[in-house]
């Protein structure tokens, strides 16, 4: 396989050389590799990727496809040739039609989740990838109408995809757990036509101020997790357990001098939600709310913050998650050496928990090409997700050439 | 006959000076601002940033404009390098002082759009290059004072010389003295001074082509004389009076890219 795909690579590579193609080939080679500063200083991700994209435009349609090839050292199963997205796109002045694997994004809300609830999330390395890298596409048709004003949209997506998750044995990011326990996380729903995720946006931008109001009936696609006993293998089975929900939310982003704010809105009908016992959960109706406050200070300067809170109606004491919680996250980056050299801060503090993680990094254009960054990932607190990764805190080196 | 045309002769060279008199150098300015150049334009931009040791990177772009009422719309797509191509930046330039730019740009690896602040970004440089947005964009003549200082020639054309001094202190330069050439009405070369006085940036305008009847720049460096960093800014398939409508400067067109 591995052969043939960099024959396929060289063959368009030398098609997109030719001027005014109809051809476009572009894409990079990254390797990323990261280890625990603390004893036993194993390496945590490692991993070197071919992304290889093209495009191909015939009057207003044109077809995309972008594959990666991963070569995962410590995650086996990761190792191999992976479809990112493969889709036909047609547009005219008053529809654009895009059906087939493709990302869809919603929302004003940076790394956080309120109304952007279509396209999931890939967790298998935490967040050793980009946040764009680690967008999973969905298999959909998305139907735009593109006025001057006001964007409105149609999405459907038959066969939904959940959240990848650390389970494997083999994963740094795996939580510890006892030896006799094993996961049970589907992918996505049986594929039945009441399974797919449909939903609709509509979008104005003003000279003030970019709305947009969202329905989507989709799945919680983060797992909520029930414990259970499997008698074949005399183990207890962490099942994922996806649930149908519906969502009504909105956006905004408003520029107002050097600040734009930002805020998004979602209320999540019959969301599921697990007991604290792990051994069944409740279906309830929680409001979601994220405000944001971008800084562009001038002299290449920019600071983000967010607060994103949760609120569960009908509340129950058995449920894991208290009523009220909340999450703070914050990117400070500066760039110097005329925008050579970037320097960012991004943290997330989960306040229920007192856990946080933060990580510093620096990234410097060696060339039009190539990209090195160096970076360091800091886990704490006191219980949840962040406290348990405190072992994996780890010094980390990515290297990026674009062709 | 005779005299009296030697009369007009006389009467229009006498109001040509008293205008020549009149002008101030906010008229001046004011003459460059609304220098003909279209309802409509477009061009392909190739910026060549050189570092002091003499490496150089490549930024190109494809820009389209569009004037409504004394607004000025405008649309530009990143061709090169790769890791920020497919890239879009859409601005409205208000003409009224008191109003802020409306500013988006699309991320096409986050496969999103972003409203971002039409203020501050106007003097940070633009794409790494030693442009500000400002500078490449439409500055408000009322954002400066414009004195006349001299009228004197450069390399042999005739040119206005105008000191702007920016009416507010957040700026990044204190004074930009500018040579406008009479003949285009383009400046052939301007010179920012920073905060303390000092020669900081240096623009030479080394082309003005005409297109379709239109005068227009071909070729411009805006040197970092403090820093040793220059950019060379060529502007490439100029064209006037395109068929362009309103749908091309939406935030729909710029997520679908070129």
């Amino acid at each position: 396989m591995s052969k043939i795909w960099w024959l396929v690579a060289g063959a368009m590579a030398s098609i997109a050389t030719a001027q005014e193609s109809p051809f476009q080939f572009n894409g990079f080679v990254d390797t990323y590799h990261a280890i625990q500063t603390e004893w036993p200083h194993d390496l945590t991700t490692s991993r070197t990727r071919l992304r290889a994209e093209l495009r191909v435009d015939y009057e207003n349609a044109y077809l995309f496809a972008s594959l990666n090839g991963i070569h995962n050292s410590i995650l086996d199963d990761r190792t191999g040739v992976q479809l990112q997205e493969a889709y036909f796109n047609y547009s005219n002045s008053f529809f654009e039609i895009r059906a087939g694997r493709q990302i869809v994004v919603w929302g004003v809300a940076d790394g956080l989740r309120v109304t952007d609830l279509i396209s999931p999330v890939d967790y298998t390395e935490f967040m050793s990838s980009d946040y764009d890298d680690m967008r999973m596409a969905v298999d959909g048709i998305r139907i735009k109408y593109p006025g001057e004003r006001v964007n409105a949209e149609i999405v459907y997506v038959p066969v939904p995809r959940y959240f990848q998750m650390p389970i494997g044995e083999d994963n740094p990011w795996r939580p510890d757990l006892p030896e006799n326990v094993s996961f049970d996380f589907p992918e996505g729903p049986e594929p039945r036509f009441k399974n797919g995720d449909f939903g609709t946006r509509v979008s104005f931008f003003l000279s003030n101020l970019d709305f947009s109001l969202s329905a989507l009936h989709t799945h919680n696609q983060s797992p909520v997790t029930v414990a259970g006993y499997d008698p074949e293998k005399d183990s207890i089975v962490i099942h994922g357990i996806h649930e149908t929900m519906t969502m009504f939310g909105g956006d905004m982003s408003m520029p107002l001098g050097e600040f734009v704010l930002r805020l998004e809105i979602a209320e999540y009908l019959d969301e599921a939600l697990a007991y604290a016992n792990n051994l069944d959960y409740a279906r309830k109706n929680t409001f979601n709310a994220l405000g944001g406050i971008d800084w562009y200070a001038g002299d290449n300067w920019t600071f983000m913050v967010q607060y994103l809170h949760k609120y569960i109606a009908d509340y129950s004491d058995e449920l894991a998650a208290e009523q009220n919680s909340s999450q703070v996250t914050f990117r400070i980056s500066k760039e110097l050496l005329n925008n050579t050299l970037k320097l960012a801060l991004y943290g997330m503090f989960d306040i229920d928990n007192l856990g946080f993680y933060a990580r510093v990094s620096g990234d410097y254009a060696l060339s039009d090409q190539v990209t090195v960054s160096l970076g360091y990932d800091h886990f704490g607190g006191k219980r949840g997700q962040l406290a348990w990764y405190e072992k994996n805190r780890e010094v980390w080196a990515k290297a990026k050439y674009y062709f | 006959m005779k005299i009296a045309k030697t009369a007009a002769t006389i009467v229009v060279a006498l109001s040509a000076m008293v205008c020549a008199e009149a002008l101030t150098g906010r008229d001046i300015v004011q003459k460059v601002h609304d220098r003909p150049d279209g309802d409509t334009r477009s061009s392909e931009l190739s910026m060549t940033l050189v570092n002091k040791s003499g490496n150089k990177r490549e930024r190109k772009i494809t820009s389209f404009a569009m004037d409504v009422g004394k607004d000025t719309k405008q649309i530009m797509f990143f061709r090169y390098p790769n890791d920020v191509k497919g890239t879009g930046f859409l601005t409205v330039d208000y003409d009224d002082i008191s109003k802020d730019d409306d500013k988006w740009l699309y991320l096409p690896a986050m496969k999103k759009t972003r409203r971002i602040s039409g203020k501050s970004s106007k003097t940070d440089y633009f794409m790494g290059s030693d442009f500000t947005y400002d500078d490449v964009g439409q500055r408000n003549i009322d954002e400066d004072t414009h004195k006349l200082l001299r009228e004197e020639k450069l390399d042999g054309i005739d040119c206005w010389v105008i000191e702007s001094v920016p009416k507010k202190s957040d700026e990044i330069f204190s004074k930009k003295i500018m040579w406008i050439r009479k003949d285009c009405l383009i400046a052939a070369k301007v010179e920012y001074y920073d905060k303390l006085g000092k020669l900081h940036r240096l623009l030479k305008v080394e082309s003005v082509v005409q297109v379709d009847g239109f005068w227009a720049i071909g070729k411009m460096t805006m040197e970092n004389v403090q820093a040793n960093h220059k950019t060379i800014l060529e502007f490439g398939e100029l064209k006037f009076n395109i068929p362009l409508d309103a749908k091309t400067f939406t935030v729909p067109r710029l997520e679908r890219g070129l």
